[in-house]
């Protein structure tokens, strides 16, 4: 054990400017994982808090009607088994209000929220008077209204509304609430009151529509299976439950997706740093060959001298992975420069270097040095000491030991993988991506050989060499191939995700979403609304109002599904629910044809309806089926003459669940709603809603610009974060396969010196390395282009839950480049040789 | 002792076996000096390199002090020669890591020998190199890499010293030099097998045999001390 520890470090003393190389590999591998992981950490914590907030808590359980006494049994059962002892109730309902006593004598549609002490539970209720929020401001008769409602209804705070017949006061004005849904279709601004006035104001069983909510803060372990158990329990019931990750707005599942890609990205970088680990390694074994020999020679055994490399691969590592850590220190400290700039109070990111991260950098780069060297390294057992009497070389063999230690690094490798990418089914896809795309760089290295040799017999010198160098046995062509494609096979997949990672965010957050709803117009003031918005911003695409109806369904007569009554409707949980519907004659943007026609060419005048595929699937309810409706106090039946799948993502022109063929509505009494994009400057915009307020005192105006800003700056943030670890990817990714590549030079510089004593051309030399080396770089980059493909619709299909679209730019791009780099490498690493004598080259072997 | 018994080598050049060395009995007593002589291609290598058992032959068997190596596994094959057979190169094949002190350490390390630091030294001393021990193969001259190869060899007191023509690099001088040192080592009782083309260098040897296209064709004594040998 002495002996190989002192072997290893006179070796090293002599040979660690070779290993170089290794080293930095395996810094740049760790730094980046290490501050990688640091960021997420801090990251996540940001981004849960936030999703969080959204939500304002961390589970929420909600009904259309109050909880029956079994419901809330239920309930009580599943909170004491998951030991769950913060919760709070919220009902909300759409009421009417109007000013007690001056301000503008109209009545106006609001969505009062009743909280109770302990709301929120996380985020916080943002006043415009700068003061903190406390349910104390709700008590006695006190609310907390939009600035757009007191703006409407010509109010300020401190002033008196009345609601459901009583009066109550005005407290403060609410900027940011929590657990508040992101524009979408509400009646009215938001009010928020004490719930307990609210349950006594008579207004819940007046009207009787409200949405109960039961809220709950719940020990983030316990989160995902209570949800799974509060959702099987409630299957046939109408009570859902959802918590901050299934958030209905799709921000926070954008943020986790944002979250899982990084740490897939650590995990790329770390692999990356093992294919440039295991270049240097091939080469530094054929190197050390005959001190190999000399050492079996004087009678070192097999194990001993595998001990010996092995102990050097682990010191290298070590220190590489100590060096990673403390570029890591830099690059975290340095990184709110570049992430900074999310803004204040929506995710406060903590940047440091986690003691976890850092003992986890240091695991991995060691692991990462002995998987990808093992296989290499196992070549000495094949060294004879024969070698010494004359030059062989040695012959590669598979033995069972070569296959079983092969398997273990790519278990070992699958299981790095899965821990590093936090996901089974990530870390499977990369490493079946891994063993996939090397099998086929394999193959195609043999196909090359065998398709080109016929080329040998060229007359053109440089193609005749290229040909014969690609195919000699012991050359670089399989190193540089699988150094190469797997490079690019991970660059162009990170690359691929990246861009459909980024497409997939949010579309209502993009900068073109509407940011105003406009409520209640009437049909008659529908071209007024519009032309007044064409006048005062003729740049911005006018609103296009949509008719809207509430609709309940009462019945079904169906192949498969039979409902006489309401009644029986309403015991079908949410399907007994009341619903929005509209009329028109054409799909939305956001909706494509399932089945049937929208609408067809013939009309037999009997109203038709349009239904969501949510709805087919979930009541097996099927085109043909006749549906029964009431509808502002009519009956009407209407057969199902299409199934459309609305895209929940891009609910720009809203989503309906029915949209009823035109000619069944136009005469009943209805109103529309606008979603509108108004005017980015805030004084036109105050003007506009004071326009139109003034003009249309009936039509209420919901502003979720300030909300919208919110969300945009963190998805704002999150993509330059992964954008700017995305070029990292690329840019080490890119300085290893430069040092891999020109690792494989020695031989080359060696024969082109002898080429050029034979008299051949600089010119024809150049020409044969630009063959050749522009050849396996084409290829690599091919194989590992069409990888990547496969790479990225895995992972964006199973494990980010994003829709894939392929980016044929990225890929040819990727191949183009690849093959240049290659080229160049080739070139450049042989420039010395080809502008040098060639006896300098010659003696300096 | 040193015993052949059928000992041939046949290797696959291209597609068609070529047979380097055809089957060969031969026995070398403890303490003889055995010069190999032939032109360079005849199979001295092969034959040297058989018995060190640095190759594996492709029939019969070789015994070294009553152990026959072929059935031995490459890690007991490399103990063998580790402990009772050193082997000079006529490349010196010294590793160039390391320094000349530590490539006469190797072997004594890997021996597990306690006393290797003095011994290295004494070995050093006794090539006349004791101040260039630190250093590495590249900073010394041919003669002196082949010294230090020598010391290497030697530095387990092996009983068999295989020499693969040793001076075939070196200049006149060098090559008397190394030709002294061998003769040194002879006469403490090292069994000497010495692979050359030169005549001179073989002049001293008990036995010469001749070799030409992987045979050995025939033997000469030298007078007076004749000992029994078979081919
Ligand atoms: N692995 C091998 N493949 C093909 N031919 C070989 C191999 N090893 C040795 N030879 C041939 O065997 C013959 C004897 O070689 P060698 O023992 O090195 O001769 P010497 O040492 O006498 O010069 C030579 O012709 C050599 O070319
Ligand atoms: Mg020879």
């Amino acid at each position: 054990m002495v002996f190989v520890a002192k072997m290893a470090l006179r070796e090293l003393r002599a040979s660690w400017k070779r290993l170089l190389f290794f080293f930095a590999c395996i810094a740049i591998g760790v730094a980046s994982i290490v501050s990688l992981r640091s960021l997420t950490q801090n990251v996540r914590v940001a981004i849960t808090g936030q999703a969080k907030a959204l939500t304002a808590a961390d589970i929420v359980i909600s009904s259309n009607r109050p909880f029956s006494s079994d419901a809330l049994a239920k309930i009580e059962q599943r909170l004491r088994e998951y030991s769950v002892t913060e919760r709070t109730n919220a009902v909300q309902t759409d009421t009417m209000v109007r000013p007690a006593t001056g301000g503008r004598a109209v009545a106006r549609m609001v969505e009062v929220r009743g909280v109770e002490p302990a709301f929120p539970f996380y985020g916080t209720v943002v006043l415009q008077s700068g003061g903190t929020y406390a349910h104390a401001l709700l008590q006695n008769r006190g609310l907390l209204v939009r600035p757009e409602l007191l703006a409407q209804l010509g109010l300020k705070v401190g002033d008196a509304l009345i609601l459901g017949g009583a009066p109550y006061t005005i407290r403060d004005v609410v900027l940011v609430e929590p657990g508040r849904r992101l524009g979408g279709f509400s009646f009215g601004p938001p009010v928020l009151m004490d719930r307990a006035d609210l349950l006594k104001s008579g207004l819940l069983s007046t009207f009787g529509r409200g949405r109960y909510e039961i809220m709950l803060r719940v020990p983030e372990r316990s989160v995902a299976p209570l949800l799974g158990r509060l959702r099987r329990d409630f299957r046939d019931f109408p009570v859902g439950a959802r918590s901050y990750r299934t958030n209905e707005d799709n921000l926070s599942e954008d943020l986790m997706r944002a979250e899982n890609y990084l740490s897939l990205i650590g995990l790329v970088i770390v692999v990356l740093g093992g294919i440039g680990v295991s270049s240097v390694i091939r080469v530094f074994v054929q190197q050390k060959l005959k001190a190999v020999a000399v050492l079996k020679c004087v009678g070192g055994t097999n194990p001993q001298i595998l001990a010996i490399y092995l102990a050097q691969v682990i010191a290298l590592g070590l220190a590489g992975s100590a060096v990673g850590v403390g570029l890591a220190g830099v690059v975290v400290a340095w990184a709110p420069a570049f992430v900074g700039n999310l803004p204040p109070g929506t995710v406060e990111i903590q940047y440091e270097l986690t003691a976890a991260a850092v003992l986890q950098g240091l695991g991995i780069g060691v692991l990462v040095s002995l998987l990808f060297s093992l296989v290499p390294l196992l070549q000495v057992r094949h060294v004879k000491p024969s070698l010494l009497l004359r030059e062989t070389s040695v012959a590669r063999r598979r033995d069972w030991l070569e296959i079983a230690v092969i398997a273990l690094v790519v278990s070992a490798l699958a299981g790095l993988a899965i821990w590093q990418a936090a996901s089974m089914r990530v870390g499977l896809a990369v490493t079946a991506g891994f063993i996939g795309v090397t099998i086929v760089l394999h193959l195609t290295g043999r196909l090359l050989v065998r398709t080109v040799r016929p080329l040998a017999r060229s007359r053109w010198f440089p193609l005749r060499h290229a040909v014969l160098r690609v195919g000699r046995p012991g050359n670089q062509t399989r190193a540089i191939l699988l150094a190469v494609g797997l490079g690019s096979f991970f660059m162009i997949g990170v690359r691929l995700l990246q861009t459909n990672l980024l497409d997939s965010f949010n579309v209502q957050v993009r900068e073109d979403g509407p940011d105003m709803f406009l409520i209640d117009i009437q049909q008659d003031q529908v071209d007024g609304v519009v032309a007044l918005f064409t006048s005062t911003t003729p740049s911005l695409p006018p609103p296009r109002p949509i008719p809207v109806l509430r609709a309940r369904v009462a019945g079904v007569r169906g192949r498969e599904v039979n409902m006489e009554s309401y009644q029986e409707v309403r015991g079908r949980g949410s399907l007994g629910r009341e619903y929005v519907i509209t009329y028109r004659p054409t799909l939305e943007d956001n909706e494509t044809l399932v089945e049937g026609d929208f609408w067809s060419a013939t009309n037999d005048g009997q109203p038709q309806v349009s239904i969501e595929v949510g709805i087919h699937e979930r009541f097996r309810i099927m085109v043909g089926d006749i549906m029964r409706f009431e509808v502002v106090g009519r009956t009407i039946e209407a057969r199902v003459a299409s199934i459309r799948r609305v895209n929940w993502r891009d609910p720009r022109r809203g989503g309906f669940m029915f949209v009823f063929r035109p000619g069944t509505f136009e005469q009943a009494p209805h109103a529309y709603i606008a979603p509108a994009k108004g005017p980015d400057d805030p004084s036109v915009r105050g003007r506009l809603q004071h326009d139109l307020v003034a003009r249309y005192p009936n039509v209420s105006v919901i502003d979720v610009s300030e909300i919208l800003e919110t969300v945009r700056k963190v998805v704002r943030g999150v993509t330059l974060a992964i954008s700017v670890v995305g070029a990292i990817v690329l840019f080490s990714g890119i300085l290893i396969l430069v040092g891999s590549v020109s690792m494989t030079k020695f031989q080359k510089v060696y024969e082109a010196a002898i080429f050029k004593t034979l008299g051949a051309s600089t010119r024809s030399i150049a020409g044969m390395i630009v063959l050749e080396y522009g050849a396996l770089g084409l290829l690599a980059g091919a194989v590992g282009s069409i990888g990547a493909l496969a790479l990225s619709w895995t992972v964006s299909r199973f494990a980010l839950d994003i829709p894939w679209e392929p980016s044929p730019i990225v890929n040819l791009a990727g191949i183009a480049i690849t093959g240049m780099l290659v080229c160049g490498i080739g070139v450049t690493s042989s420039l010395d040789v080809l502008r040098r004598k060639p006896l300098a080259t010659l003696r300096a072997e | 002792m040193i015993r052949l018994q059928g000992v041939s080598k046949t290797v696959t050049s291209g597609d068609r076996p070529l047979t380097i060395l055809h089957s060969t009995d031969l026995f070398i007593p403890s303490g003889q000096f055995v010069a190999v002589m032939g032109p360079s291609g005849s199979g001295k290598s092969t034959l040297l390199g058989l018995i060190a058992g640095l190759d594996a032959p492709t029939t019969g068997t070789i015994e070294i002090d009553g152990i026959d190596i072929t059935t031995l596994g490459e890690d007991d094959l490399a103990k063998l020669r580790g402990e009772a057979i050193g082997f000079v190169f006529q490349f010196f094949h010294l590793i160039p890591s390391l320094t000349a002190y530590e490539n006469v350490l190797v072997p004594m390390e890997i021996a597990r020998r306690r006393d290797a630091p003095r011994r290295a030294a004494e070995r050093l001393a006794e090539i006349g190199l004791e101040a260039r021990g630190h250093h590495y193969p590249s900073q010394l001259s041919g003669g002196e890499q082949q010294r230090v190869a020598i010391a290497r060899a030697l530095s387990n007191d092996p009983p068999i010293l295989l020499a693969d023509e040793p001076t075939g690099n070196l200049d006149a001088a060098n090559g008397r030099h190394i030709m002294e040192l061998l003769g040194a080592i002879h006469a403490r009782g090292v069994t000497l097998v010495l692979a050359t083309h030169d005549v001179e260098l073989a002049a001293s040897a008990d036995v010469r045999l001749a070799m030409r296209d992987g045979r050995i064709l025939n033997a000469e004594f030298a007078e007076p001390r004749r000992r029994q040998w078979s081919s």
